[in-house]
């Protein structure tokens, strides 16, 4: 296969995990009050773990040059303990303390996380673009 | 050979295979920025009128020309010309298919990414691009030919 656009595999790469990172922060923020998660304990805060793999595609690249891409390692559980909320009336409440177990997860980080996510997508949408264009332009070498 | 019997020996269905390029949302503002925006379907009407025609130089020059010579010469893996010229369409054509695919597996909620598509949709479109332009070369060098003072 003839590959046109540079760089674009990696960029790919990149674009997919940080899907998979948006995905995680959704999670975190939807779950940040769910007191019984599948296991009957309190959701926990989810992060991503990225790493670099070397592409298996080698064909036309110089020796010990591989395209790097990102992938997704692994999706950790933040060890942080729950929350303690005072809530006797609460179904998950401890019946003797009356807390209920919240997790401990804060908007604000899980807010800059996903920007953090989001602007670096959207580096990798410049690249995506920039190189397209820069195919393009050269096609139209020699053009009147 | 012709310049344009690679074109030629193609099979039919290779084109209309490319055809369907043109329904897909990227391809369609692509191929509307190209020169004279040329119909895909017409590709193998032209390489048919215009291989007949291109019989005639090759004919009064006395069949041995350079041109001749390029395009029936053998590159160092053994393909001539008209052969990479195949097997380039024959790329775009399954890089056409493979974003065809990639779409249908999007809207039919298959795991695929929307990045992934409009990914694999610009590789398509940017290599039929490729092929288009190899295409006006050969016809501007041909027109050439027959525009030349014998």
């Amino acid at each position: 296969m003839i590959q046109l656009i540079p760089g674009l595999q990696s960029t790919a790469s990149a674009l997919n995990a940080e899907r998979i990172r948006m995905e995680v922060v959704s999670q975190n923020i939807a779950n940040a009050n769910t007191t019984r998660g599948i296991d009957g304990k309190p959701f926990q805060r989810r992060q991503v773990v990225f790493e670099t793999v070397l592409s298996n595609q080698q064909q036309g690249d110089l020796p010990g040059s591989g395209v790097q891409l990102l992938h997704v390692a692994r999706i950790d559980k933040d060890q942080r303990p729950p929350r303690l909320i005072y809530s006797p009336g609460h179904p998950d409440a401890n019946p003797q303390t009356g807390m209920v177990e919240v997790p401990d997860i804060n908007i604000h980080e899980e807010m800059a996380d996903m920007i953090t996510s989001s602007r670096a997508f959207e580096a990798n949408l410049a690249v995506a673009k920039t190189s397209r264009n820069l195919a393009q332009q050269t096609l139209s070498i020699g053009k009147r | 050979m012709s310049p344009l019997s690679a074109i030629q020996s193609l099979p039919m269905k290779d084109l209309q295979g490319l055809s369907s390029l043109q329904n897909l949302p990227g391809a369609k503002d692509a191929l509307g920025k190209l020169p004279g925006n040329i119909p895909l379907a017409e590709l193998q009407t032209l390489g048919n009128s215009l291989a007949s025609q291109a019989t005639l130089p090759t004919s009064t020059l006395g069949g041995n020309s350079d041109v001749a010579r390029v395009m029936a010469s053998s590159g160092p893996n053994g393909d001539s010309f008209g052969d990479m010229l195949g097997n380039m369409v024959k790329d775009v054509n399954s890089k056409g298919a493979a974003s065809s695919d990639m779409v249908t597996g999007l809207l039919s909620g298959q795991n695929v990414s929307l990045h992934q598509a409009m990914i694999s949709m610009e590789e398509a479109s940017v290599s039929f691009q490729l092929m288009v332009e190899v295409r006006n070369k050969l016809l501007d060098s041909y027109q050439e030919l027959m525009r030349m003072q014998v």
